[in-house]
């Protein structure tokens, strides 16, 4: 993880000097990474390749907002999160994640939920609906109409759950830092 | 299209970005809006006639003094949300700061005037185009604001919208005190004050349509 932040890293800074090898470099380092991003949170394949295109022309067009000072992952991971958000309203699946990707981004989720944090253990200190709920739609990638079916409950259920369930699971995590 | 193809292709364009590039960037678009509505209150309302006596007078720079440390205020918010990753919004608390100060001064204010000129001193003589005139002329700057973004990446574009918009609306402020002749800070808190925020406000109505990216 830390490793993958210095090289990605590296290849940015010589890019915005100019250096389109760099730059070349950087874009293929970010297809397994964005791929996989992609892949944990969605199904399908070409949905996830239009993506990860997307995400690409967004990391190239707007890098003059990376500030050299902060780490590459996290401007990377917040705009691969506000791709994945804008798709999801375009196509007009309505998943609970109005605020949730910026929850979970000040929280460093993703770096947390990567290295340090075992996501089994913290779920299962959440009430079970909740639990189920947050690990069908956003582990098993399952929709929310999937979820419910699975779940035995509605569908608005399903979002309240994951809604509530993720709300606390932050409150959790930023207790911890503390 | 591949997306090999497509990194070949972005790989081609490839300019230096420097350093403080997204400072520049913001820097810019005010100062280019800032061209537009500073041509605007010189060609159209016109420049104060009395405006190099009213600079030697407290009156002009208290005015000043206020709509430029919002305006200070709301451009780091814009910088920050102009960037991608999260922030927490109740860290920009402190824009609230140059209200409070300007508050306590048309306290002062007050106390030194009789209670029967009050109600003249807080509607002055234009208290009924004074917000609207801070709003349009905050339109060129937020417009500017809007091309800064162009390359930049808020995921907030609600907050966003309404932090360019506040920019705007303070630095608009700041330039209609060249025209504006009303001198106490009452009137300034309410009337400034609602102008600027009509232009925030107009931002966050805004930004989810027209930041978008």
């Amino acid at each position: 993880m830390r490793e993958t932040e210095y090289r990605l890293k590296d290849l940015m800074i010589g890019g915005l000097g100019g250096d389109a090898d760099a730059h070349a470099a950087l874009l293929r380092a970010l297809l397994p990474v964005l791929r996989a991003f992609y892949r944990r949170r969605l199904g399908d394949d070409g949905e996830i390749e239009d993506l990860v295109q997307e995400t690409l022309i967004a990391v190239h067009t707007r890098r003059a907002s990376y500030d050299r000072d902060r780490p590459f992952t996290a401007w990377l991971y917040s705009i691969a999160r506000y791709k994945m958000i804008d798709h999801l309203r375009r196509v007009g699946r309505h998943l609970p994640i109005d605020d949730v990707g910026d929850m979970l981004a000040s929280e460093g989720f993703e770096e947390s939920s990567n290295a340090h944090i075992d996501v089994g253990r913290l779920l299962g200190a959440l009430p079970a609906k909740q639990a189920g709920a947050i690990r069908r739609t956003w582990i098993e990638g399952m929709s929310t109409a999937e979820a419910a079916d699975a779940g035995g409950i509605g569908e608005s259920d399903v979002k309240v759950s994951v809604h509530r369930g993720l709300k606390s699971l932050a409150a959790r995590i930023r207790g911890q830092r503390r | 299209m591949n997306t090999e193809a497509l990194i070949e292709q972005l790989a081609k364009d490839v300019r230096p970005v420097p350093r403080h590039a997204r400072l520049s960037r913001l820097a810019l678009g005010i100062l280019a809006g800032g061209a537009v509505t500073l041509a605007l209150i010189t060609l159209v309302l016109g420049v104060r006639p009395d405006l190099t006596i009213a600079m030697r007078g407290a009156a002009f720079w208290m005015k000043w003094a206020y709509t430029a440390s919002l305006g200070a205020g709301a451009l780091a918010m814009t910088i920050r949300l102009a960037q991608p990753e999260a922030v927490r919004l109740s860290r920009f608390w402190p824009i609230a700061i140059p209200f409070g100060l300007l508050a306590l001064v048309g306290a002062v204010e007050m106390s030194r005037v009789p209670a029967a000129d009050w109600l003249a001193m807080w509607l002055g003589a234009t208290w009924k185009v004074c917000p609207w005139l801070v709003l349009m002329l905050s339109a060129p700057i937020f417009a500017g604001l809007l091309w800064s973004f162009r390359r930049l990446a808020p995921t907030r574009l609600r907050a966003a919208g309404a932090a360019a918009g506040f920019t705007a609306g303070a630095w608009a402020a700041t330039l209609y005190c060249l025209h504006c002749p009303e001198v106490s800070a009452i009137f300034v808190l309410t009337w400034y004050t609602l102008g600027i925020l009509l232009a925030a406000g107009s931002g966050a109505l805004l930004g989810p349509r027209m930041l978008r990216w």
